[in-house]
């Protein structure tokens, strides 16, 4: 079965002075970043509650 | 001769009297395993947490059955390599939930009001998980792993330790993985889990500043000191 994704050649970087980091690595911080941002900002679903003092 | 009339001696008590009265006092069953939570934690950041837990769960169960089947078995057949992918993306996701986590705690400055130590076991638990993912990357009995392992070996020498260890010693090192590190991390983790729920979590800047001036207790910059009542208003159900 074919990957997903073709593994087989070496990895691209990103140099930058003395950084040397891989694509696919800069792709995870991106994603973590952007996790990070929906996490504040999207709205939470609200459940069951138990006390009327909820929204105070 | 006259009988004296002392005052009887408390009886002396037990280590495992003072331990449990010690516990009861410092977390009680209803803050260990509370009915509710504060209203500002119906947010998606304060998921982060339980998500870096759950991958922790998947890592101890898929890590213990890799352990008991071998190098063999997760290399050379289909469920193992299924097994060792679980194992290598729970490590993954525990590592992006829990610097995630990290980064919503340091924002929300999660040490405020006595909770330095909450803080303080959530970075030990990242800076012991690096050596323990680095272990198991050097454990893995392939070509990855011996060359990752003479690249580590060489780091380690750079930066004066490599005489405490031998990165190329397989055995050194999945003593390591699958037992001294785990323990460390789950310990710790363990002991986080119960710093939260003793201090409950940290709320937001600006709950924290009205409960304290309306307690009186603002410093000068703002900063504000524990409030209990703001970890009991707005409740609700978890």
């Amino acid at each position: 079965m074919a990957a997903i994704f073709n593994l087989n050649h070496p990895a691209s970087y990103i140099h930058w002075l003395f950084i040397d980091v891989s694509v696919s690595n800069v792709l995870v911080v991106v994603v973590m970043f952007a996790v990070f941002a929906a996490a504040i900002l999207l709205p939470f679903p609200h459940g069951h509650s138990n006390s009327a003092k909820e929204d105070q | 001769m006259s009988a004296t009339t002392e005052p009887p001696r408390p009886a002396p008590r037990a280590w495992t009297t003072r331990l449990r009265e010690r516990w009861l006092e410092e977390l009680p069953p209803e803050k260990l395993l509370p009915d509710g939570q504060p209203s500002y934690v119906s947010s998606w950041i304060y998921v982060l947490g339980v998500l870096s837990l759950s991958s922790l769960v998947v890592i101890i169960a898929t890590g213990t059955i890799l352990a008991l089947k071998g190098p063999n078995w997760w290399h050379d057949t289909g469920l193992g390599h299924f097994f060792n992918s679980m194992h290598l993306w729970a490590v993954e996701l525990f590592f992006f939930f829990m610097v995630v986590h990290l980064w919503g705690s340091f924002w929300t400055a999660a040490w405020r009001g006595g909770r330095r130590r909450v803080w303080m076991t959530g970075a030990v638990t990242f800076l012991i998980a690096i050596p323990c993912a680095l272990t198991g990357y050097v454990s893995q009995q392939n070509f990855d792993s011996q060359w990752i392992s003479t690249q580590a070996k060489d780091a380690m020498n750079s930066v004066g330790i490599g005489a405490f260890f031998n990165l190329m010693n397989f055995g050194q090192m999945y003593s390591y993985h699958v037992f001294l590190l785990p323990l460390a991390v789950v310990g710790i983790v363990g002991v986080h889990l119960l710093l939260v729920r003793k201090h409950g979590v940290v709320p937001p800047f600006e709950r924290d500043l009205l409960a304290a001036v309306a307690a009186g207790s603002a410093d000068a910059d703002g900063t504000a000191a524990a409030s209990p009542a703001v970890h009991t208003d707005g409740e609700q159900s978890a």
